[in-house]
């Protein structure tokens, strides 16, 4: 791997002004690409990757000051060139693909014309040559190579074939290098798929070098040849992808690691998360990682390690890596305690919801029974449509259910929220997905707090407000706050502590983990785990991430289009019968290190449910016939209490299960 | 009204300075011409030569002059002083009757779009018809409603502004609360089981407090012309009260001869107007560049 790099970025600083002073955002890091590598650049929001990704096209923000260092580009540094230099490299040897496709093609010209553009700017050859070119580099990045396509404007365009256009137009000069900034974050995950794919294929066929930037560490196991892992403007490590994964040496890499939820995991133990945040204006004078790092020494906090090497090909910051021994992925947590018989305090019975009246009803659930024992979490797991939330909304009280009924502990719920009494409002506490729009802006924490309190027991007091706080791992100062001056994870945190301050006995929580960042998602959901096994509130956890689902819940219900699919204990929805749909959801999980599955063709969401017959029929896979659509599958039940609606029997569907090794999943608990 | 508490984050007042600098153009010269509004209404009975109603302090109608900057009127009184006197009368009627018509219509509005339903149809369309009478039209009207005992009273005038303005503002906070009663924390609150006004006043009000400034400060720079049309066509205060729309209605026959009669007090009513409007521009931008505003 060590031929002539192609470009070699050497102890680079960079700083930005804020206020009246600077900011150092990249501090002293080295790294090099080689010919047809792909270099990924990882790590969390605000360690300076971008910044790193805009120096390598010679780009100067107004407010960026370079304070040293050099990048070598074909024989130049990058960074003494004049502007008229690199605007003639720009583009034609170095390109850039930016994170949002919307905002980065001009809505007003057509996609053709846009690539026109760089070709006339950087390449000779009269209009004619220009346009096959284009249509060349459609059917290159896999868009219809016809000149009616090139003729559309960018918001007759998927965001996935935005993005296309937007790597088209990288590629239009054949360049050296690439730099991709987080091209597939705005984009959902099959298209995002799909971008990858064909990122992969493109670096097969054209041999570019490409630094791809993300702050998704398992994105970049399928595509990057050697990761740099940079924490607070420092490279901390560089190896390549597979050591990585299976040997990292920084204790941040491994925390990194340790944090991705992992879907063959059966243990029902949480990942190992990060401790704390990533603090700019608190990082000590030796290395930046040693607040949160378990191993740090008193070395670590004055003194900087720089990179050093490690072994083949690898570079690590660290004193003290040859001696951490233990294994990355040791999810040494406390195990959930398995609630084996428990007494129902939640019971759904043939619920149905219906939205709109008349000849625009859209019925949302179709007769759910369904109960949620004490201290018990279920799990509602299905994809946008199925019905999870609404069967949650039900529950709150935010909808009134069009049939059927809901009991709390023996006593019957009225369907809206305003008829129930105070007492059952207070036992049942609802968090959402989105911390940012669930607290009020304007008012602080300790308010937000203390309403509850105030509203159930008549009473609020600091003392209280200060308990609920550190229940939620968070210091009694945050009381004085405002939501946004606290990050994604920690205004989560306050909004689970407003649930658990009115003392419910059940807790609906919306999709809580999925707007935040993998590292931090894998902290609340070990709160999570804490507040069940302590407080002994049960729970119904919604959730489209089976992995996480795998690690909290006693029960899983899946969903699709209204309807329940599959529902048991935990350990028998992981294992053969599935559910044609489980099957397909587990199918879809993508794993590091593990090469995505082949699928077909996605088939588009939902077309509208058959009436009768099985919801799941129009995108079953193993349909039997005409029979899914006509009638309603009947509920087969295996021994064990697992309940399927399918109309294949229970032999037939545990035959066809092809989920990875079923049987074997003992065996990956750890990483291999 | 001071502009400044307004930008600077609460108890800070040690970064005025780069404050002051950050802020629009429009809004400096406007906070300047409104304080030397408010420093004249204040100060000004303390060192007008004349008192307002006093007669035979020069010749009538002799015009421009060092002792009678704004000229003397028919009956020989200095319309400089009365301009002076006439000052804190305009700004206190436009501020309160604004004020009124703020708290009326937020509360109205806000409850309406969070409560919904047949509530707010009927209020809706009540606002609607209110609305779509022209506002000197509507205010001549409740003015001829109150009856011949109240006209002239300081009291009506500010009921009058107050209710041409409260249907508009209502519709503004309307849709501001449609907006903000569909977020979490709104939910939240209706699955606590608060009520309605809990809701309005907790979850609603502190959020749409930008919105309302601006609100509040465009319909009060507007309001003086309001309150001098009034007075000009005789439905506002009673002479000899030193209003300026009073004071250009009474010398509107005296613009050929001495014109600064007129323009004077129209200088001192356009100048309060630009004011205001300028501040009023300025502080939306500041609001606009550090909260979303609602839908405009």
């Amino acid at each position: 791997m060590r031929s002539t790099p192609v470009i070699a970025v050497e102890t680079l600083s960079v700083s930005y002004r804020q206020g009246s002073g600077f900011l150092r955002v990249v501090e002293d890091v080295s790294f090099s690409v080689s010919p047809g590598e792909v270099f990924g650049l990882v790590g969390e929001s605000g360690c300076g990757k971008s910044t790193i990704a805009l120096q390598l096209l010679g780009y100067r923000a107004p407010a960026m000051r370079t304070d040293g260092g050099e990048i070598r580009f074909e024989g130049r540094d990058l960074l003494a060139l004049d502007r008229p230099e690199l605007d003639r490299i720009r583009g034609a040897r170095i390109a850039f693909v930016p994170q949002n496709p919307t905002t980065a093609l001009n809505p007003g010209i057509r996609i053709g014309a846009q690539i026109d553009e760089i070709l006339r700017a950087h390449s000779s050859g009269d209009s004619r040559q220009r346009d096959k070119r284009t249509l060349e580099l459609f059917g290159l990045v896999g868009l219809p190579a016809h000149s009616e396509f090139s003729r559309r404007f960018p918001h007759q365009l998927s965001g996935g074939q935005q993005q296309r256009v937007c790597i088209a137009m990288a590629l239009a000069c054949e360049p050296a290098f690439v730099v991709l900034d987080e091209p597939t974050t705005g984009l959902d995950v099959t298209t995002q798929e799909q971008i990858v794919a064909l990122l992969v294929d493109l670096r097969a066929r054209l041999g570019m070098s490409m630094l791809y930037v993300t702050h998704d560490l398992g994105l970049l196991s399928q595509i990057a040849d050697r990761v740099g892992v940079m924490y607070a403007g420092r490279m901390v490590e560089i190896a390549p992808t597979a050591n990585l994964f299976t040997d990292p040496k920084h204790p941040y890499t491994r925390g990194l690691i340790g944090s991705i939820p992992r879907i063959e995991d059966r243990s029902g133990l949480p990942a190992r998360p990060l401790r704390g945040l990533l603090q700019r204006h608190e990082l000590p004078a030796g290395c930046p990682f040693a607040p949160r790092c378990d191993w740090a020494t008193a070395q670590c906090f004055e003194e900087e390690q720089k990179l050093q090497a490690a072994g083949v090909n690898r570079e690590v910051a660290c004193w003290r890596w040859p001696e951490i021994e233990v294994p990355a992925d040791a999810r040494a947590v406390v195990a959930a305690e398995e609630v084996d018989h428990v007494d129902p305090l939640l019971v759904i019975d043939n619920v149905s919801v219906v939205y709109g009246a008349g000849r625009n009803a859209f019925r949302a659930l179709r007769d759910i029974s369904l109960d949620v024992g004490e201290r018990e979490t279920v799990a509602l797991v299905g994809e946008s449509g199925s019905g999870k939330s609404s069967l949650a909304r039900a529950v709150a009280g935010l909808i009134a259910p069009a049939e059927g009924s809901i009991r709390l502990g023996g006593k019957q719920l009225q369907g809206h929220v305003g008829d129930r009494t105070p007492e059952q409002r207070r036992l049942i506490q609802f968090v959402f997905q989105n911390p940012d729009a669930s607290l009020n802006p304007r008012a602080r924490i300790a308010k937000a707090l203390s309403r509850p309190l105030e509203f159930f027991f008549g009473r609020a007091s600091t003392d209280a407000i200060t308990a609920a706080l550190s229940d939620v791992r968070l210091d009694g100062k945050y009381a004085a706050r405002f939501p946004d001056e606290l990050s994604g994870g920690e205004r989560q945190r306050v909004a689970i502590a407003r649930g658990l301050i009115a003392e419910p006995t059940l807790l609906l929580c919306d999709e809580i983990l999925s707007a935040l960042d993998v590292s931090v998602q894998a902290s609340i959901l070990a709160l999570l785990q804490r507040l069940k096994s302590e407080r002994g509130i049960a729970m119904l956890f919604i959730s489209h991430d089976l992995a996480v689902v795998r690690m909290l819940a006693d029960r899983v219900c899946v969903l699709f289009g209204g309807d329940i699919m599959e529902i048991g204990r935990r350990d028998q929805i992981f294992s053969a019968p599935f559910h044609p749909y489980t099957h397909s959801l587990l199918e879809a999980v993508p794993t590091p290190l593990k090469p995505s599955p082949h699928r077909g063709p996605a088939r588009d969401a939902i077309a509208t449910p058959p009436v009768s017959g099985c919801a799941y029929a129009g995108r079953c896979a193993w349909q039997i016939g005409d029979v899914c659509e006509r009638e309603r599958p009947p509920w087969r039940e295996t021994e064990q209490g697992l309940r399927i609606r399918c109309h294949h029997s229970l032999e037939e569907l545990a035959r066809r299960a092809t989920w990875p090794d079923a049987a074997k999943t003992e065996d990956r608990r750890s990483i291999p | 009204m001071s502009g400044e508490t307004l930008s600077a984050p609460p108890g800070k007042w040690t970064g005025l300075l780069p404050l002051w600098r950050q802020t629009p153009l429009s809004f400096r010269i406007g906070l300047i011409v409104l304080l030397i509004h408010v420093a004249v209404a204040v100060t000004g009975p303390f060192w007008v030569p004349y008192g307002f109603s006093q007669m035979g302090t020069g010749r009538p109608l002799s015009g421009m002059s060092w002792a009678h900057p704004f000229g003397v009127d028919q009956l020989g009184r200095d319309i400089f002083s009365r301009v002076v006197y006439g000052g804190h009368l305009v700004i206190l009627l436009s501020i309160s009757g604004t004020l009124l018509g703020l708290v009326v219509g937020a509360v109205l509005g806000l409850l309406s779009g969070y409560v919904g339903g047949w509530f707010d149809e009927i209020l809706q369309r009540v606002l609607e018809a209110l609305i779509s009478i022209p506002f000197l039209v509507l205010a001549l009207l409740a003015i001829a409603a109150a009856g011949p005992e109240l006209s002239g009273n300081p009291v009506l005038i500010v009921l009058v502004v107050a209710l041409v303005y409260a249907p508009r503002i209502a519709r503004m906070a309307r849709s501001v609360a449609v907006e903000i009663a569909t977020r979490d924390h709104v939910t939240v609150a209706r699955l606590r089981g608060e009520s309605a006004w809990s809701v309005m006043r907790r979850e609603l009000l502190p959020n749409s407090t930008s919105v309302l400034l601006v609100e509040f400060a465009l319909r009060a720079g507007y309001a003086p012309v309001l309150i001098g049309s009034l007075g000009f066509l005789g439905f506002g205060l009673r002479p000899p009260t030193p209003e300026w729309g009073l004071m250009i209605s009474e010398n509107r026959a005296l613009i050929i001869i001495t014109p600064i009669t007129v323009l004077g007090p129209g200088l001192a009513l356009a100048s309060l107007v630009v004011g205001l409007n300028l501040f009023t521009e300025g502080l939306a931008r500041i609001l606009g560049r550090t909260v979303k505003l609602g839908v405009q």
